[in-house]
């Protein structure tokens, strides 16, 4: 056993309000810069629909994530060390900009400069790319609200294995659907990007896990790009290198939770400390796709097994990393209640970002002039939810409906339970028995509760001791180091050698 | 005024003293070499003058010079030799008489032809001139009979299948001939500033004068070439056959050439397009584009209200 210690994330779907809140606060931190205007670090999409960018979950074409090629070894989808050679010139599997979007901004001054005339002056749209009017036609949330349905909505590769009924009831009357998928980088066990990098400028942080691109290093080969199945890492075409989330470290550095954590306004991310074991990686990679997300779950281990604990110290985690462990949020969500599913888990790069996937309205159908439900329950079954069970098992399951039926019925549940504790007008025995059929307890619901509707700023983010002091141990001596941090770079990333 | 003229005058003072700094080092190395040229006159017409003309051998493709000075005065020589092609080009007449004598062919610029060298020359063939047997009378042509091995393998130096015994270039680099490959002698001979060889033979009157060109070939571009590596008696011997047996054919179009290399050009331009096209055939083309053109196509749209 090999334990490390990752910094993980949950994100509560069925909170999200989609407001992009977190999206702004990320720009206005980190990408608001020549060349990077066009990124966005956190992006929130709306589902069903193609994301940004445009249909990235279609790796038939954008050839991201590993596949496994028959002898028992997993290979890059987009590359390898023989195709980087004939490639050199051109990386065959490379997103254009007209993909992600072509970002503008507008013409403001025209508000105050133009010539008096018969009409009100308008700022028309400018390309911030070349600085030339443009028509805009692509955004990152372009499909916000089923913006664009007939095209975007409907060709999302989730709803692939749905029936034709399945599809065109997704836009009728009474059953229209879409709930919002925020996205930042997974921070992955088994990252791709850091795989396919020829020139080794990314690496994931020994201490926390967090997968971070060299700027020094990086010779704007792009093949983390291409190799990133989530598409979260962009190339900044002014600077000539790679960039991505940095899971805000210099925020996490000093205790504070990420930028977008922080700004959420529905408060539906956590963020804590799993530990796992690092040796078993690869073999959980390899698995098939129906036993990835319990494969994924057998790698995090219990903080609070005593051996677990005297491994952890042995491969030289620290007393309070461990403690913030037993305290994470994320470990309670994905291990304990088994609500919080990986994204896209057969990508096979072990994402460490999870989700409670998302509860939906009851089908209803308008035969004549009145609405008519399918249930007349309080709370429908979960069947009969509008977004059907195989689009969520697509999303969160490898195609594989168990572990988001098992999370959809204890949500539920909770519901059940919750109602009869404080309206009373549902009997006890039939909140215990869905509590039972979903495999949960009173004690249980009422944490899951708790921790979805009650929480504070501190239920949410236990941000682990990052002894940074530790870190820079290793390279010189801390007190030397405090004398000179502070005043910034030399230089920022450039072009060239 | 007066101090814009002072300001003025520093550039051109300075440019002078570049002048004279220049002209000095002209005049230097000018000395230099027209002490080394009295010594080597002999060697100098060896290398330059013998492959056309022989002193009391009879005319090759220039003049015999025995008793040049004799046939006109010395001012016009000097003239001559340093520029022939001015004499011809103004209308000279003794000067024209003797490019029709020599079938046209021109008696090249040669580089390094100064007066000294010019009065050198001449001193030399006058010495020469007074001998019983010059020194200069020419080279030792064989007359062995032309077999079709010779022309065979004339034809391989030519086009540089046989390398060259002294490593010198094959002519196929710069000339055509009748028979040569397409784009043969690339873009020299398709401009002309390298000759077609086609009737070189019947243009340079034969084989005698032919062979003495080729011992010594004298002109800007060939001289530096072949003076390291010249062609061995053999190779020239087989290079007059492979000449003479062109004659009476018409020589490679210049034109075809070009309109070949355009073609291959065009032609390969296209075919490496396609072949990168299919290497990266499963290549990443757009989503996100031909999706929305795609999908336009199926939806109806609205009318537009007038």
């Amino acid at each position: 056993m090999n334990i490390r210690s990752q910094v993980s994330m949950v994100f509560h779907l069925d909170k999200c309000i989609g407001c992009h809140t977190c999206s702004i606060a990320c720009k206005n931190v980190w990408t608001d810069r020549k060349g990077a205007e066009y990124m966005w670090w956190n992006n929130v999409e709306t589902k069903p629909g193609t994301g940004y960018p445009t249909k990235w979950e279609d790796q038939e074409k954008y050839k991201g994530g590993w596949e496994s090629n028959g002898n028992g070894k997993l290979d890059i989808k987009s590359t390898s060390k023989a195709r980087i050679v004939p490639n050199i010139f051109h990386n065959p599997h490379m997103p254009s900009m007209d993909d992600y979007y072509e970002p503008w901004t507008y013409d403001y001054q025209n508000l105050f400069n133009a010539k008096e005339g018969p009409d009100q002056p308008t700022a028309e749209p400018i390309s911030m790319i070349d600085g030339e009017k443009i028509d805009v036609q692509a955004g990152p949330n372009w499909d916000d609200d089923l913006g664009g349905s007939p095209i975007y909505a409907e060709n999302d590769p989730n709803l692939e294995g749905l029936t034709e009924q399945q599809r065109l009831q997704l836009s009728s009357v009474e059953r229209l659907v879409f709930f919002y998928l925020p996205r930042i980088c997974n921070h992955c066990l088994n990252p791709c990007c850091v795989a396919s990098c020829p020139s080794g400028a990314l690496y994931k942080r020994g201490e926390d896990g967090i997968v971070l691109i060299d700027q020094q290093k990086c010779r704007a080969w792009r093949s983390c790009v291409a190799a990133c199945p989530y598409k979260k890492t962009y190339f900044n075409w002014f600077t000539g290198k790679s960039e991505k989330c940095i899971l805000c470290f210099p925020r996490l550095e000093t205790g504070q939770a990420p930028a977008c954590f922080h700004s959420c306004v529905g408060r539906i991310r956590y963020l804590g400390v799993l530990l796992y074991d690092a040796d078993r990686l690869e073999e959980v990679a390899k698995l098939p796709d129906d036993q990835l997300v319990e494969g994924q779950r057998s790698l995090i281990l219990d903080p609070h097994d005593s051996a677990v604990i005297a491994q952890a110290k042995k491969d030289g985690i620290s007393d309070g990393v461990i403690e913030s462990a037993q305290k994470s949020p994320v470990y309670r969500f994905v291990m304990e209640w088994k609500i919080a599913l990986p994204p896209h888990v057969e990508y096979r790069t072990l994402p460490m970002l999870f989700y409670v996937p998302p509860m939906s309205p009851v089908q209803a159908s308008k035969p004549e002039d009145t609405i008519h439900h399918e249930t007349e329950d309080l709370f429908h079954d979960i069947d009969s939810s509008r977004v059907p069970m195989k689009f969520l098992a697509n999303l969160f399951g490898a195609g594989h409906e168990g572990g988001v039926r098992y999370a959809l019925a204890k949500q539920k549940a909770v519901r059940w339970h919750r109602r009869a504790e404080t309206v009373g007008d549902i009997s006890r025995d039939l909140a215990d028995r869905i509590l039972h059929e979903a495999n949960c307890t009173r004690e249980e619901a009422d944490e899951i509760h708790k921790l979805t509707s009650l929480c504070t700023f501190e239920d949410r983010f236990v941000i682990p001791p990052m002894h940074r002091e530790q870190a820079i141990e290793m390279m010189k001596e801390p007190h030397e180091h405090r004398e000179e941090t502070g005043f910034g770079f030399v230089g920022g990333p450039r072009r060239g050698l | 005024m007066a101090a814009n003229t002072q300001q003025s005058l520093p550039a051109p003072s300075c440019r002078r003293r570049n002048h004279a700094l220049l002209a000095l080092t002209l005049g230097m190395a000018l000395g230099t070499a027209s002490i080394a040229a009295a010594q080597d006159s002999p060697d100098f017409f060896r290398q330059n003058c013998l492959n056309c003309h022989t002193v009391g051998g009879g005319r090759l493709t220039g003049p015999d010079l025995k008793n040049v000075s004799e046939r006109k005065d010395r001012e016009w020589l000097i003239g001559f030799m340093m520029d022939p092609k001015s004499y011809i080009d103004r209308g000279d007449s003794y000067a024209l008489k003797i490019l029709q004598e020599s079938r046209n062919v021109p008696m090249p610029v040669l580089p390094g032809m100064t007066r000294e060298r010019c009065e050198n020359l001449l001193d030399l063939i006058e010495a020469e001139s007074k001998l019983e047997e010059s020194q200069f009378k020419g080279l030792q042509i064989s007359n062995k009979p032309f077999t079709d091995a010779d022309r065979t393998l004339g034809r391989d130096i030519f086009l540089g299948t046989r390398r060259l015994e002294n490593g010198g270039a094959a002519c196929i680099s710069c000339h055509s001939m009748h028979d040569t490959p397409l784009l043969g002698g690339g873009a020299l001979a398709a401009d002309r500033r390298a000759a077609d060889l086609t009737n070189v033979y019947e243009r340079l009157d034969g084989r005698k004068s032919l062979s003495a060109w080729l011992a010594a070939p004298a002109t800007e571009t060939m001289q530096p070439i072949f003076k390291q590596h010249p062609f061995t008696g053999d190779e020239i011997h087989a290079l007059a056959a492979y000449f003479e047996s062109s004659a009476g054919e018409s020589p490679a179009q210049p034109a075809a050439g070009r309109v070949a290399f355009l073609l291959i050009g065009l032609i390969g331009a296209s075919a490496l397009v396609f072949a990168f096209d299919s290497i990266w055939k499963r290549r990443f083309t757009g989503v996100r584009r031909p999706l929305v053109d795609d999908t336009s196509l199926r939806i109806p749209q609205p009318t537009e209200v007038p």
